[in-house]
């Protein structure tokens, strides 16, 4: 392949997982150039890559990765600001002036002295952005930054390197699956599958393009949902990328007969609780502050309820309260009719109850697929037939075959929230817990996700999952809470619920509300669209 | 942890206290001891305590000690005294009996605290071993030889003369054949 | 902990280790009550009151602990009080215990301010100074061994949930342990991996590294270790003069010394509550400023608009 990046440019790389957008961002910093055959030169400011002198190319040209917390050196965050300058061997004082500014410009002067395990994930990420610009590098190499940050601070991280972009003119070479937020900031974006880069435009004719090579192309499911829903309506090749646009594009283009989509949802759900809390009160130790206070949340056999909130709001807390790993201090969870505690452990995680920790890697113990799963059978006591033909089953309702020979750690974000769930389902649990279910998920795994969960649920699974991915949740849940302050403050339907919320909610509902009600999806917005037809032109006239 | 750690020091103590049983004695009471009258019959031996060795180098004693109450003037603690010998006896037994008459301050190292297996001298009248420069200390004659056993392994016989005497010099002072004989257990 | 923690790392490690030897090397008693006085002082000002009360109790039980574990084990000194198991138990000795008592106090209460100030980075900075290639694999097992635990504990809550490990059979636990220590392993080996293209990334193993600290050698810094030394000169002449000699066995010293040679005490009084002072000297410059600042024209004129 071929191409090139201007001064100043912000270009997106976006493809499936393996299509090789990490390998190529690697092959653009010399110091990472992943081993392997190699042809081909690549060129920075008319130099061979290759020919650059070590400073220059350490200095020039920064990286940023995926995981936060595996990139910071030290134990301070002053000191991992002056990492890369020391390294460089900058005399003290050039060091410290140019530490005070990068803390400025970020923000980070409040927490500049705490140790790095203090900070939270986007704080560690946004660490890791401020210590390869500290060495005032041309171009920034960015892997998937936002992948492990929750929507806000992920968001914020976007932001900066809008401004970076814009107000410094820095050259950006951005790896994303999440294309919401940088759709709108991109110059160019190059869409890679199987090597190769298949397409090259400006992200508002990237989605027309696509359509035209492919109308069934995998990764149409990953544009921001703007894109999603102007595709479907419209040929133009130019669409719109913001909310702002999306708004007008519905406004001027679609009639406002019918306000309201038809559901045909009935609850088909049992409407007896499996799971009810009862005013639950939660802290970790004597004198620190309470957690949870007085959360009541009921759940019912095969229904998917989602609980959504921001960081460290206490979810993952809640979560660890439901599932038994944690006791409250006031009130109880009752299981089946049966209070928790009254459970034994053992009884407890054995067809009953499962939980799918936030860092899915903590599952993982063995250095297959197929040998983790197999510990599984140490729990269920079945024969090693009984065993081996539920890991063939459960292997084949996930469809992940293919990666049972495979380290756990090799495989990609979606792969792995997968293979950990199907951990899970080996011990045949009745209600399955999840935290963070889509965390360092990329669009297109999400889908998969959601369609396995549906099948779950088909089978009477009941499921709780704690977010803050809000897409996600309009896409799967049957009921949604909001956790705020220690308590589920609001719960409904998802299409009650984003419909009462006006920030809190999808984009789909953001670039519909005015014009439409109840409409959380894009595939919501798309139908009743469609259904109130076009505008005529000669409306338009008058 | 720490609280369990204070605990721990407390049983100890308590422990140890249990262990050695605790008689309390008032000094008087403690040196209101019985000594046998000498008769015609009875066996007897002969002890005398002497820091002569010290009076030539008082310029090594610490300053709380150069004073004639620790250090008389002529070395003498205890003159010749004789005593008499009860059946078993050790050079131990008699010199407690005689600190103890003489109400002389007697401070030693029980046999069951050292390797020798033997009582260890460790002061009498204040002065200590290395009192006087590192190689100083209690020693002891019987009938003017160095015996290899420590006090409480030394049976003594009838009319035995001990000398109980402060070397500065790990007894080449006191005119002892050094032989690389540690100084006194 | 504004006033005396900001001094440069150099200046607080002589601190410390002048006030450690004074306090460890001179039994004596006035000396020891100076240096406990300033160490107990010094904390109460950075440490909260509670934990301090706490503190406070604790080592008072531990003082009077070893107090009286001296006599029972000491028979030395003159005045003989009673006859325990026919050893004496003499005055001497309590108050040789009480003097010990106080010195280990004194110490205890040194090291829990020197931890409380002296903070890792500047711990980390004074001993990358004495070997520089250690600074950084110190400050790196600093951020990595507090990672390690959490993700220990992370698999271990994980395995839980899992219906592993749950039984209560020790071998069964051990054999659990194991394994996730294993897993942890991997797990650490694939973040060094990546950490160490991180690393890379930034430019480390190139020729010239510097080392950067956080800490300007100023003025005052080069003023108070001078302080320092003519203060830990002065005390240590005293010492060599026997100026400080004081005797517990057989017979207590008296005081005539001390009174003879108070001038020499003085020095020790100001090493020990030289911290102390400082934190004082801080707040009442904070108290007069802020005074100062809400005495000022342009906070009356905010309040009145």
């Amino acid at each position: 392949m071929s191409f090139s990046i201007k001064q100043g440019e912000f270009v997106v790389i976006f493809g499936e997982s393996g299509s090789g957008k990490s390998t190529l961002l690697r092959l653009l910093k010399r110091e990472l150039t992943p081993h392997g055959k190699k042809e081909g030169v690549i060129y920075y400011k008319n130099r061979r890559l290759d020919e650059l002198d070590d400073d220059t190319s350490a200095r020039e040209i920064g990286f940023v990765m995926q995981q936060p917390e595996v990139q910071i050196v030290t134990d301070k965050v002053w000191h991992e600001l002056a990492f890369g300058l020391e390294n460089l061997g900058e005399p003290t004082d050039v060091i410290r002036r140019r530490v005070g500014e990068i803390a400025n410009f970020f923000g980070i002067h409040h927490w500049f002295h705490k140790h790095t395990m203090e900070l939270s994930g986007g704080q560690k990420q946004l660490l890791n952005l401020a210590s390869v610009l500290v060495m005032q590098p041309e171009v920034l190499l960015l892997d998937e930054p936002t992948s492990q940050l929750d929507p806000i601070a992920a968001e914020e991280f976007i932001d900066i390197l809008h401004k970076l972009n814009r107000d410094l003119g820095l050259t950006i070479v951005l790896v994303e699956h999440d294309l919401e937020k940088v759709f709108p900031i991109a110059d160019r974006v190059l869409l890679l599958e199987s090597g190769n880069i298949i397409l090259e435009a400006k992200p508002e004719e990237i989605g027309g393009k696509l359509k035209r090579l492919n109308d069934t192309h995998n990764m149409l499911q990953a544009l921001p949902t703007v894109v999603r829903i102007f595709n479907e309506l419209s040929d133009q090749p130019i669409s719109p990328l913001t909310v702002k646009e999306g708004k007008r594009f519905i406004t001027e283009h679609f009639n406002d007969h019918i306000v309201r989509l038809e559901t045909s949802e009935t609850s088909a759900n049992d409407e007896t609780p499996i799971l009810e809390a009862k005013n639950l009160w939660f802290r970790y130790e004597r004198n620190r502050p309470d957690i949870l206070r007085g959360v009541n949340v009921s759940v019912n056999k095969g229904e998917i309820v989602t609980i959504l909130g921001g960081n460290g709001s206490g979810k993952t807390t809640l979560l660890k309260v439901l599932s038994g790993q944690r006791r409250a201090y006031r009130g109880n969870v009752v299981l089946k009719g049966k209070k928790l505690t009254k459970y034994k452990q053992s009884a407890l995680y054995k067809q009953l109850i499962a939980l799918l920790p936030q860092d899915v890697q903590t599952i993982f113990l063995k250095s297959t697929v197929e040998e983790d799963y197999a510990e599984i059978g140490k729990v269920m006591n079945g024969t090693k037939e009984a065993l081996e033909q539920s890991i063939h089953k459960i292997a084949n309702l996930l469809s992940i075959e293919h990666l049972l020979e495979k380290h756990p750690y090799d495989l990609s974000g979606g792969e792995q929230q997968i293979v950990a769930l199907g951990k899970l389902l080996l011990l045949e649990p009745e209600i399955i817990f999840l935290d963070e279910p889509t965390k360092g998920v990329d669009a297109y795994s999400k889908l998969k996700l959601r369609d396995l969960f549906m099948d779950l649920k088909a089978q009477g699974k009941t499921m709780v999952v704690v977010t803050h991915d809000v897409e996600f949740a309009a896409l799967i849940s049957d009921r949604c809470g909001l956790f705020f302050d220690g308590e589920i403050v609001s719960t409904g339907k998802p299409k009650e619920f984003f419909a009462n919320n006006n920030f809190y909610t999808t984009i789909a509902n953001r670039i519909s509300r005015h014009q439409y009600e109840g409409c959380v999806t894009a595939e919501d917005v798309i139908d009743i669209c469609k259904l109130n037809g076009v505008k005529k032109h000669e409306q338009n006239i008058h | 942890m720490r609280k369990d750690l204070l605990l721990v020091a407390v049983i100890v103590l308590i422990g140890v206290i249990l262990f050695k049983g605790t008689k309390i004695q008032s000094v008087e009471e403690y040196y209101l001891t019985h000594i046998d009258d000498i008769t015609p019959e009875s066996e007897t031996i002969k002890i005398s305590i002497r820091v002569d060795a010290v009076l030539e180098h008082l310029d090594k004693l610490p300053e709380s000690l150069r004073s004639e109450k620790y250090i008389p003037k002529d070395g003498i603690i205890l003159e010749e005294t004789e005593y008499v010998l009860r059946p078993g006896d050790t050079v131990f037994d008699v010199l407690l009996r005689a600190t103890r008459h003489h109400k002389i301050p007697f401070d030693y190292q029980g046999s069951e605290e050292n390797r020798f297996g033997s009582v260890y001298i460790k002061g009498i009248n204040h002065l200590y071993e290395y009192d006087c420069g590192p190689l100083s200390g209690w020693m002891y004659t019987v009938n003017g030889e160095f015996p290899d056993e420590g006090v409480s392994k030394y049976k003594l016989e009838d009319g035995d003369v001990i000398a109980i005497q402060y070397t500065c010099d790990l007894g080449r002072d006191l005119g002892h054949p050094y032989d690389e004989k540690e100084v006194n257990p | 902990m504004r006033g005396f923690a900001t001094f440069h790392p150099f200046v607080l490690f002589l601190y410390y280790a002048m006030v450690l030897i004074i306090t460890m090397l001179m039994l004596h008693p006035v000396i020891l009550v100076l240096s406990l006085f300033g160490s107990l002082l010094f904390f109460l000002t950075i440490a909260p009151l509670r934990q301090f009360l706490l503190d406070l109790g604790f080592y008072f039980l531990m003082f009077l602990l070893v107090a009286i574990t001296n006599p029972l084990f000491v028979h030395k000194g003159e005045t003989i009080l009673f006859f325990l198991n026919d050893d004496p138990v003499t005055l001497e000795a309590i108050i040789y215990g009480f003097v010990i008592a106080t010195m280990l106090v004194a110490v205890i209460f040194w090291s829990k301010s020197f931890s409380e100030i002296l903070t890792t980075d500047k711990f980390l900075y004074v001993f990358g100074k004495v070997v520089p290639k250690s600074a950084l694999v110190l400050s790196m097992a600093f951020q990595f061994i507090p990672l390690f635990k959490r993700q220990i504990k992370k698999v271990h809550e994980a395995q839980k949930t899992l219906g592993l490990y749950t039984s209560n059979s020790i071998t069964d636990r051990i054999l659990g342990g194991i394994r996730v220590f294993n897993s942890i392993l991997t797990w650490s080996l694939e973040s060094s991996i990546h950490r160490a293209d991180a690393m890379k990334a930034r430019g480390y193993g190139l020729p010239k590294r510097s080392n950067f600290s956080l800490y300007k050698f100023e003025k005052r810094d080069l003023g108070i270790i001078g302080a320092l030394f003519v203060m830990f000169f002065v005390i240590i002449f005293a010492y060599i003069k026997q100026y400080f000699a004081f005797n517990y066995y057989p017979a207590i010293s008296d005081f005539t010394d001390t009174k003879q040679y108070f001038f020499y005490f003085l020095f020790v009084f100001m090493l020990t509550i030289l911290p102390f002072m400082m934190e004082m000297k801080e707040n009442l410059l904070w108290t007069f400023l802020k005074r100062k600042i809400s005495a000022s024209p342009i906070r009356n004129k905010k309040n009145v608009s």
